[in-house]
């Protein structure tokens, strides 16, 4: 949910926050999980006085990357509502941070449930990835289950099945919120024309 | 930076070198079974239309590193004993295919029929009509989604440590156990990485403006532009350029 603020940051901003945000932004979409998983177990708690377990580490990782997907796709969305609609709140005596709050950011957010849906598949897969830096979560029980009964194939194919559950009915869900919250003739659909 | 020395810039390099040839290796494989996937999705009779289907589903549902796990821990099994570099190659092959083959379906699927109706009045064959009217099209349609998707091939070969191939990733690990200097190996591989993705990302724009299409001018957009005059941008401009210069 970090990726809201990070959106509306890159939209307007000044520009000493958008230079700040660019780097963020560089750092967390341009480095592989797993160099950010290392950096941030091993080279975060490898300096004096800090100490991370490693469910922080994985968490803040996989949390900071995906706010900097997220605020791309709100930057997207918050550019897709018409402008006419920010003026008209305008118009209509609101003050810019109600314009956003009232106006802009529920529609933006309307657009922006498919490409979250995407995302929360993207995280999912990646937390398998947490077990590198030593989170039991399912990836490793399943390693372990391979190790014990020697037994990788089947091991890794519940895993698979595990996954697959996880990520279909999450999107099948998200999907239903997307239905449930158009609102006709302000969707997508209007740009298809 | 004293661990920086003639040593670890030679791991490093051999490192980078792995990455590469990962890439290079799965890219255009991964297009290749991308774009059989999405033919047979959208013009192969029905059962083979949902084997199209349940691949996508499979391989875009479930982890990448599970995919590589299954492979080169899983298949032993069978008799298949795969080296590091074909595993982690065969996997990154068959999971970016999945997600090619999800664009180049939608852009398929977005080629108005009548394109297809007037290659076949024109003469041609259902086969040629799909393979040389429509499916340049949709490719066209389909790459921006898919040099997306080499960008993510280029992070997600760092996986290929972890079936034991040791590339940036895995030698970035191997100097950082060896010099306790875990941020500052990571902070230089992260760095490598983003630098491969600004090399991807730019030689795919290049590709995009080399087969962009002048846009066909919507009437009245135009009207404003002298006639005549060339509005595209991109490759064709270019072409028209250097037609000009030559005659």
């Amino acid at each position: 949910m970090l990726g809201v603020p990070v959106g509306i940051g890159h939209r307007y901003g000044n520009r000493v926050l958008r230079t700040f945000l660019w780097v963020f932004d560089r750092l967390f979409r341009g480095f592989p999980v797993i160099v950010l998983l290392f950096l941030f177990y091993f080279g975060l708690g490898g300096l004096p006085g800090i100490r991370i377990p490693p469910f922080t580490a994985a968490v803040l990782a996989l949390g900071l990357r995906s706010a900097a997907y997220q605020g791309q796709v709100f930057r997207g969305a918050l550019g897709m509502v018409e402008h006419g609609q920010e003026e008209a709140a305008r118009a209509l005596g609101m003050h810019r941070g109600q314009t956003l709050l009232w106006i802009l950011l529920p529609q933006a957010f309307r657009f922006s449930l498919p490409a979250l849906a995407n995302e929360y598949a993207v995280v999912l897969k990646d937390s398998a990835l947490a077990f590198v830096v030593g989170v039991v979560e399912l990836m490793s029980a399943g390693r372990f289950m391979a190790t014990r009964n020697r037994d990788p194939l089947t091991a890794y194919l519940a895993v698979a099945l595990l996954y697959w559950i996880l990520t279909s009915g999450g999107v099948a869900v998200l999907r239903l919120l997307e239905h449930r919250t158009r609102i006709p003739g302000l969707g997508l659909e209007r740009l298809r024309r | 930076m004293s661990f920086l020395n003639a040593q670890t810039l030679r791991e490093l390099a051999i490192g980078l070198q792995m990455t590469v040839l990962l890439i290079v290796l799965s890219a255009p494989l991964g297009l290749a079974v991308g774009c059989v996937v999405a033919w047979t999705g959208v013009y192969a009779p029905l059962p083979l239309r949902w084997g199209s289907h349940i691949y996508r589903s499979a391989l875009r549902g479930t982890p990448l590193l599970v995919q590589l796990f299954l492979l080169y821990y899983g298949l032993p099994r069978f008799g298949f004993v795969l080296s590091p570099l074909t595993a982690a190659v065969l996997g990154f092959s068959l999971c970016s295919g999945a997600y090619h083959a999800e664009y180049l379906r939608a852009a398929l699927l977005s080629i108005p029929e009548s394109q297809f109706e007037a290659a076949r009045a024109l003469g041609l064959s259902r086969r040629s009509a799909l393979l040389r009217v429509v499916f340049p099209q949709a490719l066209r349609r389909a790459l921006p989604g898919c040099t997306n998707e080499v960008v993510y091939l280029v992070k997600y070969s760092s996986l290929a440590y972890l079936v034991t191939l040791v590339e940036l990733t895995g030698a970035g690990r191997l100097i950082a156990y060896r010099t306790f200097r875990f941020f500052e190996v990571f902070l230089i591989v992260g760095v490598i990485y983003l630098m491969l993705v600004a090399v991807v990302a730019a030689g795919a724009a290049w590709v995009e403006r080399r087969v962009a299409l002048e846009r066909t001018p919507e009437p009245g957009v135009m009207r404003d532009r002298p006639i005549g005059r060339p509005s595209g941008h991109g490759a064709s401009l270019r072409r028209r350029r250097r037609v000009q210069n030559m005659s």
